[in-house]
């Protein structure tokens, strides 16, 4: 059953103009590689070679400058080539060291500072504090034990090992205590230097593995 | 104008009744998601529409607009023009129309018990992914059903050599059910950690677009235009290239959503140099159709203009996706704007005008009403350009007064700079909805000569039905 | 189209490169990403939600709340979201490896939610969270469909709302949220990502390193 061709205007039929075989045969012809009358193939356009190509060209570029060099762990495309994730940033000391200090020292030396007396001495204002850090940091790594004299008054406690030594519970890194030390040394109106890692890290390698210190041995180094 | 072969007409008429079947559905669910994409519209400038209806409320009612327009209209009427292509061009009738009934009624099935999932909070939770768990394998099952007409008419073709429809035909036929289990298993099945979900749902959104929907409209309009024309695509010898670069560099441009993302750098920046290398395709495409664009019929005038919405969008999506646009781009109107020019704008226009080219034939009678189909015409333009607008303009106030301002943007503020434009996206939806109302009436009005019992019943009223079916 | 076999190879070889490389080689990267250890804090990060939270991220799932809402922050060189207070840092990869479905986002027609509940200087509190959802603001609908009045005689519920005014609900009732609304706004506190993850923000590595300085 054929359909009538539409008159002009009337929308409720749209003419073929042609079968699809004929679609097909047309086109087909228009795609293979024949030669025309002359005897020459017909040629992509050249502005669509160009084209392409430049695009290609562009995005090849985009990749390679945005890539992040394929990193996952490159969440910006702008970070310089030399940018790595191993490096932490660095925490602030006087933070890590607050922590670390609430977390374990607050329980003798309590959150002022002042110790209790005739057991746990006190940090703030002591002369061991601002003193030598040699001693200081001796006494955090290895632990002491002995009666010591800290601001005119005598103290007999047991102050434990913290380094990462043999026989240390905590085993803090030399990071941590270096934080700590900081920490104490410039709290509650402290106004000493900041003790680094890398003076924690000779200290331990030199000292190794130890008992705990009594002050006289302390009191040897200067 | 000469009208088709006799040949096309017999095919025609052979498979009238699984195409119409789907075509049919296929509206039903255009008006559907109308109704839905009103719904949603409105509570955009108005949230206390539906707000106390939790089935209603928006997260939900997005995706159910989403599903019922992606699976319900743009599958229906895309697997229907598609096979209707295939079995023309193959010269052959269609085999296993039955097969086809059955997945179309199983498909629908499962598009209907998605809908009332989503509705009662099953949504996956993804971009055009938003199917229950449960519905997914059904559909998965009921394309194969539906396939299968598609395989036996690739394998019963009578010409060697294919014609650019057919390839696109084709490659979105058997590509569908990969991008389908694929993305049912990596994120609903196995489900994969984190953002991997995300990138994962990009390239399959992606996918259905690239490589699913956007091929089928393609097959439609390399199909219309030369034969209502009656001319050969001027530049048809290199199709095949922009046929290519569509499918290798298509699922590569989903990552342009993830510009800025929790994800590596790379996946945004590949994503952004294929949006560029898809301008290529673009090209082809318009070199091949810029001749042929004019508004002789109807069908012409919907392809024409779902062509240079096609070409717009492609545009549009290679700046979008550099990533100084993007910056301002991403997360507001403007991404819906785009893909509302896409979807509508370029696909479904496209499935309309093969819609209005192809109905007549199969029915064996003209469209019921010819007004129907010109308001139509002008309800769904004015609606879809009225929408793309407003949405973009929606998209550039938002931008302005969250990125561009140093300090914190108040939401109430961006509501109300924004609220005249989604006044206006709104009454472009009542425009697209009365217009595909137009469409559905029309289509009823047209296929009802084909049914038996109706036609007994009007015999007295209607001779002239009567004597076209004798 | 006359070698068909290589016609249909071709098709599935571009969808397999497009997959291996967008798909499987992300997974390469990502799939096996665990959570960091930080030493000074004794714990391992991004940290799992407590249960009545979990649950909670299953509402804001069903609930689509993500087509109005983000959670990811971009970095603060690329846009203002830090400006606008939802992050000092952008969010990455290992933020989501505990999410089962990772609600990302793709619109912001309503705020980020990344950091909801380590905002500076104030975050909302469970409270305000309740009002939030009950009364709606802005283009954020009432959500009164998580919440039922009940008549109470005596003794208010300890979870009903504090509401005045127009909403107030009438003498002799209160407005009491739903299991539903509860996990919900548990959910919504526990929203905080403020640990910063080595790769959130890399160092660029020079000669000579200024201590303590970072971008």
């Amino acid at each position: 059953m054929s359909t009538p061709p539409s008159p002009q205007g009337d929308r409720r039929f749209d003419s073929a103009a042609n079968g699809d075989a004929e679609l097909l045969e047309s086109h087909a012809k228009a795609a293979s590689k024949q030669t025309d009358e002359k005897g020459n193939y017909s040629l992509l356009p050249l502005g669509l070679i160009f084209g392409s190509s430049a695009l290609i060209f562009w995005a090849a570029v985009y990749v390679t400058k945005f890539s992040g060099r394929y990193d996952p762990k490159m969440f910006d495309e702008t970070a310089p080539p030399s940018t790595g994730v191993e490096v932490v940033a660095k925490v602030d000391p006087i933070v890590a060291g607050k922590k670390l200090y609430l977390s374990a020292c607050v329980a003798c030396h309590l959150p002022d500072g002042n110790g209790i007396a005739g057991v746990n001495p006190p940090l703030a204002g002591a002369e061991w504090v601002l003193g030598s850090e040699e001693r200081l940091a001796r006494i955090v790594i290895h632990g002491l034990k002995g009666p010591i004299t800290v601001k005119g008054s005598q103290y007999n406690g047991a102050m434990p090992v913290f380094g990462k030594v043999a026989g240390s519970g905590y085993n803090w890194s030399d990071d941590k205590i270096a934080a700590v030390l900081t920490y104490i040394r410039q709290e509650w109106g402290n106004k000493g230097a900041a003790v680094s890692t890398e003076l924690v890290t000779a200290i331990r390698t030199k000292e190794g593995g130890r008992k705990e210190w009594s002050p006289e041995e302390l009191l040897q180094i200067p | 104008m000469s009208t088709d072969s006799n040949d096309s007409t017999a095919i025609d008429t052979h498979s009238r009744g699984p195409l119409l079947l789907l075509l049919g559905s296929g509206v039903l669910w255009l008006v559907v998601s109308g109704v839905l994409a009103l719904i949603t519209s409105i509570q955009l400038h108005t949230p206390t529409f539906f707000a106390d209806c939790a089935w209603l409320t928006f997260g939900r009612a997005q995706a159910l607009r989403e599903t019922a327009f992606v699976y319900g209209w743009l599958a229906n009427a895309g697997l229907a023009l598609g096979l209707w292509i295939a079995v023309r061009l193959g010269g052959e009738a269609m085999r296993a129309g039955n097969w086809v009934v059955v997945g179309a009624v199983f498909w629908n099935l499962g598009v209907s018990l998605s809908l009332v999932g989503i509705a009662a909070g099953d949504a996956a939770g993804h971009p055009f992914f938003q199917i229950p768990s449960y519905a997914q394998p059904l559909l998965l099952v009921a394309y194969g059903a539906i396939a299968v007409a598609g395989v036996l008419a690739w394998a019963g073709r009578r010409h060697e050599t294919g014609f650019a429809s057919q390839w696109y035909v084709f490659a979105a036929l058997f590509l569908f059910p990969w991008l389908f289990s694929v993305a049912q298993v990596t994120l609903v099945w196995l489900p994969v950690r984190g953002v991997l979900q995300a990138i994962v749902a990009g390239w399959f959104a992606q996918g259905i677009y690239s490589l699913w929907l956007a091929p089928l409209a393609l097959a439609c309009a390399y199909y219309l235009l030369p034969k209502i024309s009656g001319r050969v695509l001027p530049a048809y010898s290199f199709a095949v290239f922009g046929f290519w670069t569509l499918i290798v560099m298509g699922c590569w441009t989903g990552g342009r959503h993830l510009i800025g993302g929790p994800v590596p750098a790379w996946i945004a920046s590949v994503a952004i140099a294929a949006c560029s290398l898809m301008v290529f395709h673009y090209l082809v495409v318009f070199l091949n159709f810029r001749s042929a664009i004019g508004a002789k019929s109807s069908a012409l005038y919907f392809t024409s203009f779902g062509l240079l919405a096609y070409l717009l969008s492609g545009l549009v999506e290679a700046v979008i996706s550099l990533r100084g646009v993007a910056l301002h781009a991403q997360f507001t109107f403007v991404e819906q704007a785009v893909q509302q020019l896409s979807l509508y704008g370029a696909v479904s226009m496209v499935f309309f005008g093969a819609l209005y080219f192809a109905v007549p034939r199969l029915v064996g009678k003209n469209w019921a009403s010819s007004s129907l189909v010109g308001g139509h015409a002008s309800l769904v333009t004015v609606g879809v350009v009225l929408l793309v607008v407003a949405l973009t303009a929606a998209g550039v106030a938002q931008s302005h007064m969250m990125f561009g301002a140093t300090q914190p943007a108040k939401f109430a503020e961006v509501a109300s700079a924004t609220r005249p434009w989604l006044l206006v996206a709104t009454a472009a939806q009542v425009a697209l909805l009365l217009g595909n109302l137009m469409l559905l009436v029309n289509f009823a009005q047209t296929v009802a000569a084909l049914v038996p019992f109706r036609a007994a019943a009007n015999s007295v009223s209607r001779p002239a039905l009567k004597s076209v079916l004798s | 189209m006359k070698n068909g076999p290589l016609f249909f190879l071709g098709l599935f070889a571009s969808l397999t490169f497009s997959f291996a490389g967008v798909v499987l080689f992300s997974n390469y990267q990502l799939g096996g990403l665990t959570p960091y250890y930080d030493d000074s804090e004794g714990k391992s990060f991004p940290e799992r939600l407590p249960g009545v939270a979990a649950r909670g991220q299953m509402v804001y799932r069903d609930l689509g709340c993500v087509a109005c809402h983000t959670q990811q922050v971009r970095r603060p060189s690329f846009g203002n979201d830090q400006a606008q207070g939802w992050g000092e840092r952008q969010s990455v990869a290992r933020d989501y490896i505990h999410q089962s479905y990772p609600q990302l986002g793709a619109a912001r027609i309503g705020q980020d939610l990344t950091n909801l509940a380590g905002r500076k200087p104030s975050a909302l509190d469970a409270e305000d969270l309740m009002k939030l959802l009950y009364l709606g603001q802005g283009a954020m609908p009432a959500y009164t469909f998580l919440f039922q009045d009940v008549k109470v005689s005596g003794q208010v519920p300890k979870t009903a709302l504090k509401l005045t005014g127009k909403s107030a609900p009438l003498p002799g009732h209160a407005v009491v949220p739903t299991e539903r609304a509860q996990v919900l706004v548990a959910y919504l506190l526990s929203l905080n990502t403020a640990y910063d993850y080595p790769e959130s923000r890399p160092v660029v590595k020079t000669a000579a390193k200024a201590e303590g300085a970072h971008k």
